[in-house]
């Protein structure tokens, strides 16, 4: 961190909040003083009482992300290697890919009741088709010469999916769930919105509707977070995993 | 153009299979109706003017949302992308704001603009502003430094520079923030109305599952479906025809 203007930057926005709120410039119950909201994000997180939703939340969209990268990786392979299975299922990949995910919450609601796996249900759905779409164009994209050279040395078709198309796709892999992860946080937060009693997104918008305003902006806050280290976890995981890639890519120059 | 003939016949399986399992029992087809009525629905309700003014409602909160999300973050992203000062003045703001799922601005919307449009497109322009920001920026500082060099070998203003050079340059990247920004937005204007609202596609879904319109509810999810779809091919044929150039470019250093 060596650019030290910035955070001067940030200091003097939250300095002018702490005016602005303490005054009542904009507004004296909807805009609370920065020092106020801090305040309740200490308590909420000592309480426990934010840990609590944040890990109901978590739960869900962790199981929802897993269970989307797993199908969406295995359908993905599926479609690239195999023209006939890609042609097949194209149509409807792109038809179901157009439906803004939170349109289906009324569906999944149908079905599955306002519970968890409603909320599952809808992280898993949204979260497939970045992490299919991209895993297709990844296996599309691994240069033949690689699967002709491997069918030489007579590797065996699960063998050669293995051990040279994951790895030669695994770039293209890995930004689908780097935008998969953006899209389990904003789905989790939608689904809780719209039914729930529990979670980080129901807690922002249970705070706005009984005018608990300093708990909301710290609940922000929380998700602001949240969503700073999952993102640096995801490079950290990134950077080891494919660390090898790179590595690769350094000596071909 | 070849009919993708595989591709319309497993649509059609899953359609006739949707059919059969929906008919299997009345229970089942209250929560599940068969695709001939919901198609039969969908078709009802756009004739009776039901669902239309929905659909324009939500469309002119995504393209004004929109619209507004690409000028602002296209300006300031070429502004942040140029100057590195000004970079690492808004930095830690830019990496605090970023990953905040964008729908956690909704209820602070509510606040401060009510619950009519102000709100919904507000929240529209903050979920688009971020990838096209964070895409214009990249593409900014991609920049061949060559490019620039040869700019200023050649003593372009900063003006002709600007035009000749960075926005073309940075052009590509850009495209692909305002493309990923395209499903963000609509995502947000389904779900500010969702939220809370009395007239457009997502109150629509919401309200007719809430009153048991099962079928009403699926037409108009094929509908959002069928205009998402739509919005898609048409950013993809303005992309084809404004990005020609750079297409044709790549491809011939390729060979």
């Amino acid at each position: 961190m060596k650019h030290w203007s910035g955070f001067g930057v940030l200091l003097g926005i939250a300095v002018a909040w702490e005016i602005a709120g303490r005054f009542g410039f904009i507004h004296k119950l909807f805009f609370p003083p920065a020092t106020k909201i801090l305040t309740s994000f200490v308590t909420m997180v000592v309480s426990g009482e934010v840990l609590r939703h944040v890990g109901v939340s978590m739960w869900r969209a962790g199981l929802g992300y897993v269970l989307a990268a797993v199908i969406a990786i295995a359908l993905g392979i599926l479609m690239g290697y195999w023209r006939a299975a890609y042609e097949s299922f194209e149509i409807v990949v792109e038809l179901l890919r157009a439906v803004p995910p939170p349109a289906i919450i009324p569906v999944a609601i149908v079905f599955l009741g306002i519970g968890d796996q409603m909320k599952i249900f809808i992280i898993l759905f949204s979260c497939a088709f970045p992490i299919l779409v991209n895993t297709i164009d990844g296996v599309r994209g691994v240069d033949p010469v690689l699967i002709r050279t491997a069918q030489t040395f007579g590797l065996g078709q699960a063998r050669l999916i293995w051990r040279v198309v994951i790895p030669a796709a695994s770039p293209f892999i890995m930004t689908g769930l780097r935008i998969a992860l953006a899209i389990a946080l904003i789905l989790v937060v939608i689904s809780e919105m719209v039914g729930a009693t529990s979670g980080i997104g129901y807690f922002i918008l249970d705070a706005q509707r009984s005018f608990r305003i300093p708990q909301m902006y710290a609940g922000m806050l929380v998700l602001a977070l949240l969503g700073y280290a999952l993102n640096r976890g995801f490079l950290l995981a990134d950077s080891w995993l494919m660390g090898w890639h790179r590595g690769a890519m350094e000596r071909q120059r | 153009m070849r009919l993708p003939w595989k591709g319309l016949l497993v649509l059609g399986g899953c359609l006739v299979l949707w059919e059969i399992l929906a008919r299997q029992s009345g229970a089942l087809a209250a929560y599940f109706p068969p695709a001939s009525r919901v198609a039969a629905t969908l078709i009802d309700i756009v004739k009776s003017g039901d669902l239309p003014p929905h659909i324009a409602a939500s469309l002119r909160r995504f393209a004004e949302g929109y619209a507004i999300a690409a000028v602002l973050a296209v300006s300031v992203g070429l502004a942040l992308g140029l100057w590195r000062g000004f970079y690492h003045l808004v930095e830690p703001l830019v990496e605090l704001l970023r990953p905040m799922p964008s729908p956690a601005t909704i209820p602070i919307a509510i606040l401060f603009l009510g619950i009519g449009d102000e709100m919904k497109i507000a929240v529209t322009v903050y979920a688009g502003f971020w990838p096209i920001l964070l895409n214009t920026i990249d593409g900014v500082r991609a920049i061949d430094p060559v490019l620039m060099n040869t700019a200023a070998t050649f003593r372009l203003g900063p003006w002709q520079r600007f035009w000749k050079i960075v926005l073309p340059a940075a052009s590509p990247q850009i495209v692909t923030g305002l493309r990923v920004s395209l499903a963000i937005a609509l995502i947000l204007v389904v779900t500010s109305e969702m939220v809370v609202s009395n007239d457009g596609l997502g109150f629509y879904i919401l309200d007719r599952q809430r009153s048991f319109q099962i079928s009403e509810m699926y037409a108009a999810i094929v509908a959002l479906a069928m205009i998402g779809y739509a919005l898609n091919r048409v950013f993809l044929a303005v992309d084809d025809w404004a990005m020609a150039w750079h297409k044709g470019l790549t491809r011939k250093e390729e060979r």
